[in-house]
C-alpha cells in the first residue's frame, strides 16, 4: 500500500509520466488526457490520490505512457513543482531556454 | 576501403552480427509499442542496447571503443544529433557519446545509420563489461612504452556478449593504458591495466582491480604485476569469474568488485584468481603472437612524413602570435615523432556545456581530422577531443579553423577545463544540476591568461553520488545533494586520478547552490596567496593541509 502523502498548506499532487513513443514529460489532466503542459494537469487532493493513481497506471500501455507517479506541486495556475527535480521535468532542462517545455507545441 | 587509423577495421561477421543485433531489437521495440511487453520486460532490453529514459526523453548512448573514432564515424554521430536529437551530442567521461533527445520509435533507424559505419550501442548500459576505455594519446605519445589499442581492441572483442559476464552482479569497467603517466585513470576503475614491454620486449601488464567512484570510493590495489600477454585472456576471465561467483546480488550498493575486493582482501582475491587459473584450459585462453598479429593487421599506420624545419616554423608561429602560443602551451602535448604534435581540443568554453558539441561542430572536427590527423579522433573521459598526429607546421591552420567553429579553447588541464555530467537537467538519478555550476564557474574564470596563471587545477562536478563527473577524483570536486527538494554541494579537494592516485577530501558541510562558486572562488584565492615558487593547487594543499582552505570555504557562511 502506498504511503499516505503529507502535503504542505497550499499544496496538492498531480500525475505525472512518460510518453512512451517519445520519453517526453507528460501530466495528466481531468479529461483523462495527457499533454506536455503542467499547466493542464489536474489538481488532486491527497486523500483521492492513491485510487486516481491505481487507475491511471493501469491505463498507461493504453494511453502510451510510462512510469505513472504522483508529486507535489503548489497549487497556483499555473501549478508549480515543489522540488527541483520536478521543476525541470515541467520546463525543460535549464540550460537550453530554446528547449523550454512552454516553447514546445 | 582501406583500414582506418587508429581502430580496428570491423570484417563481416562484425557487420552482419550487427545487423541481426538491430533486427532483435527492432522486434522488441515492436513489441514494446504494441503492448506484447511490459515497461519491465522492455526496460533490461533497451538497456542492453544503450538506451535510457531520462527525465524528458530517452537518451542513447552510444559506444566509442577506447575512444577513437574515424571521420566517417564521426560526421555519422553528426548526422544523427541533427536529424534525430536536437543538434548536440554531449561526450561523456567513460569516451562515449549521448545524445538526449531520443524517441524509442526512432531507435532502430539510428542503429542502423550507426552500423553503416561500424558503431553501435551494445554493452554500453546493463551489469555487463562496459565500453574498454584507453590512453587518448595511445599510439601517438612520447612518454608511451606500449600501444595499448591493439589490447583494447581484444578485450572489446573478448568482452562483448561474453556469455559468462552478461549478467554480472553489476557494471564492470576496464581501462587500460601503456604510459607510464596515468591517463585513464587506471586505479579507479574495476580492472585497471598498465602495459609496458617485458625483458623479451613482448608487452607485460601490470593489472589493479577493485577500484571505483561512486558512492563508495576505493582505489585499486595491484592484483599481479607482470602478465604475460599470452595469459592476459585467461587472468581477466579468471578475475571476472571470481567476481561473478562471490559478488554479491542482494544490494546493489555492495555488488560492485571493489566491496567484494574490500571484503575479502587483495591477497585473497589473488588466491581465488590463481585457483580458478590453476583449473582452467589455458590454452583455450591463450593469446598467441599470431591472434594478436592478425588484430594488430587491421589498424593501419598513419605515415608520419613533415618537413624538416616543421619544428622551426612552429617555434616562429609561436612568437609571432602569444594567443597561438598560449594554446600550444596548454592544448598540446609532446608527439614520438618531432615533426608531429598531439593536439587537444577543448569542448569547454567559457560559460558552455561541458562536452557538447553541435551537429556543425561534429562535422568540422571530422574534416579538421582529415585534413591535419589522417582522419583519426579521439575521445577524452575528461570530455575533450584529441587529434593525435598533427604535423608541427600546419599546427596553426588547424588552430585557426578550430576557432572558426569555437573550439579554439587554450584551457586543457587548467580551471576552465571543467568535468561535469549532466546532472539533474537530464538525468534521472541526479540530485542536482551539474551544468550551470560548470557554467558559472567557467564564465567566472574565463579569462585564459588568468588560468594560466592559476596552473594545472581540475575541477569535477557530479550531481549525485553516482559521480559520472568523476568528482572524488577532482583536484576540487563537487558532489550536488538533495536537501527537502534544493539543491546543495558538498566541496572535495586533493583528489587525483593520475599517478598517485587519491580520493579527495570532504571540506565540510554542502553548500548552497548559489554560495558553491563563490566559495571555489575563495579556495583559488587562497591557493593564489600562499603558493610558493612553482606550486600547483595539488602541492600548496599537500603542503599547507586542507585547514585554511576549509576556512576559505566556510569563511562567508
Amino acid at each position: 500500500m502506498k504511503r499516505p502523502v503529507r502535503l504542505e498548506p497550499g499544496q496538492k499532487l498531480v500525475l505525472t509520466a512518460n510518453r512512451l513513443l517519445d520519453g517526453r514529460t507528460v501530466w495528466w489532466c481531468a479529461d483523462g488526457s495527457w499533454d506536455l503542459h503542467i499547466g493542464r494537469a489536474a489538481l488532486l487532493d491527497a486523500d483521492e490520490t492513491e485510487a486516481v493513481l491505481a487507475r491511471v497506471a493501469g491505463e498507461a500501455q493504453r494511453d502510451g505512457v510510462v512510469g505513472v507517479y504522483d508529486t507535489a506541486v503548489q497549487a497556483v495556475m499555473p501549478p508549480e513543482p515543489v522540488t527541483v527535480r520536478e521543476k525541470i521535468r515541467a520546463h525543460g532542462p535549464t540550460v537550453h531556454p530554446e528547449f523550454a517545455v512552454e516553447s514546445q507545441q | 576501403m582501406s583500414a582506418p587509423v587508429g581502430h580496428y577495421q570491423y570484417d563481416r561477421i562484425d557487420r552482419d552480427f550487427l545487423q541481426a543485433r538491430i533486427a532483435e531489437f527492432e522486434r522488441q521495440v515492436n513489441r514494446r509499442l504494441d503492448g506484447t511487453l511490459s515497461e519491465d520486460e522492455f526496460k533490461p532490453l533497451r538497456l542492453m542496447n544503450g538506451l535510457y529514459l531520462q527525465l524528458h526523453a530517452y537518451m542513447l548512448r552510444v559506444a566509442i571503443p577506447y575512444g577513437i573514432l574515424d571521420s566517417r564515424q564521426l560526421r555519422k554521430l553528426g548526422e544523427i544529433a541533427r536529424r534525430y536529437d536536437r543538434d548536440y551530442g554531449h561526450f561523456t567521461t567513460r569516451q562515449n557519446i549521448q545524445f538526449n533527445w531520443i524517441r524509442l520509435e526512432d531507435t532502430p533507424a539510428i542503429l542502423r545509420e550507426l552500423a553503416e559505419v561500424d558503431m553501435h550501442a551494445i554493452q554500453t548500459s546493463g551489469n555487463c563489461i562496459r565500453n574498454v576505455t584507453a590512453d587518448e594519446y595511445a599510439g601517438a605519445a612520447a612518454d608511451e612504452l606500449v600501444d595499448p589499442r591493439v589490447h583494447a581492441e581484444i578485450l572489446r572483442q573478448w568482452s562483448t556478449l561474453h556469455p559468462e559476464f552478461t549478467f554480472l552482479p553489476r557494471k564492470f569497467k576496464i581501462a587500460i593504458s601503456g604510459s607510464p603517466n596515468d591517463r585513464v585513470a587506471a586505479r579507479f576503475h574495476d580492472i585497471g591495466i598498465l602495459a609496458r614491454p617485458g625483458e623479451d620486449g613482448a608487452p607485460v601488464f601490470r593489472i589493479f582491480v577493485g577500484g571505483g567512484l561512486g558512492r563508495t570510493p576505493v582505489i585499486g590495489q595491484e592484483l599481479f604485476d607482470s602478465v604475460r600477454e599470452e595469459h592476459l585472456l585467461a587472468t581477466l576471465e579468471a578475475i571476472l569469474r571470481v567476481y561473478n561467483a562471490h559478488g554479491r546480488r542482494d544490494n546493489i550498493y555492495k555488488a560492485r568488485i571493489k566491496i567484494l575486493v574490500q571484503a575479502i582482501g587483495v591477497e585473497a582475491y589473488r588466491e581465488a584468481v590463481e585457483a580458478e587459473l590453476s583449473q582452467m584450459d589455458l590454452e583455450r585462453y591463450r593469446l598467441t603472437p599470431e591472434a594478436v598479429a592478425a588484430i594488430r593487421s587491421r589498424f593501419a599506420v598513419p605515415q608520419l612524413e613533415a618537413p624538416a624545419d616543421a619544428d622551426a616554423v612552429l617555434a616562429q608561429q609561436r612568437r609571432d602570435d602569444p594567443l597561438f602560443d598560449r594554446w600550444v602551451r596548454s592544448n598540446t602535448h609532446v608527439h614520438r615523432d618531432p615533426g608531429h604534435i598531439i593536439a587537444t581540443i577543448s569542448l569547454k568554453p567559457a560559460g558552455g556545456i561541458p562536452g557538447d558539441a553541435t551537429s556543425a561542430q561534429i562535422a568540422r572536427l571530422a574534416d579538421l581530422a582529415d585534413a591535419y590527423s589522417f582522419g583519426e579522433i579521439r575521445i577524452t573521459h575528461l570530455q575533450n577531443v584529441v587529434l593525435g598526429h598533427v604535423r608541427k607546421d600546419r599546427l596553426r591552420d588547424l588552430w585557426l579553423g578550430l576557432a572558426e567553429v569555437g573550439l579554439a579553447e587554450a584551457n586543457i588541464g587548467l580551471i576552465g577545463d571543467i568535468v561535469a555530467c549532466p546532472g539533474l537537467d537530464y538525468c534521472a538519478l541526479a540530485n542536482a544540476r551539474s551544468i550551470p555550476i560548470a557554467q558559472k564557474l567557467g564564465a567566472r574564470f574565463a579569462d585564459t591568461a588568468l588560468q594560466a596563471e592559476i596552473g594545472a587545477l581540475r575541477i569535477n562536478i557530479s550531481g549525485c553520488i553516482n559521480a559520472c563527473g568523476h568528482h572524488h577524483a577532482g583536484h576540487i570536486g563537487l558532489l550536488g545533494v538533495d536537501k527537502r527538494g534544493e539543491e546543495f554541494f558538498q566541496l572535495t579537494v586533493g583528489g587525483r586520478a593520475e599517478n598517485g592516485a587519491a580520493i579527495g577530501t570532504i571540506l565540510g558541510a554542502a553548500l548552497p547552490e548559489d554560495e558553491t562558486v563563490d566559495a571555489i572562488a575563495r579556495l583559488v584565492d587562497c591557493y593564489l596567496g600562499r603558493r610558493e615558487s612553482g606550486e600547483t593547487f595539488l602541492d600548496t594543499l599537500t603542503r599547507l593541509g586542507h585547514e585554511p582552505f576549509r576556512e576559505a570555504a566556510y569563511e562567508a557562511v
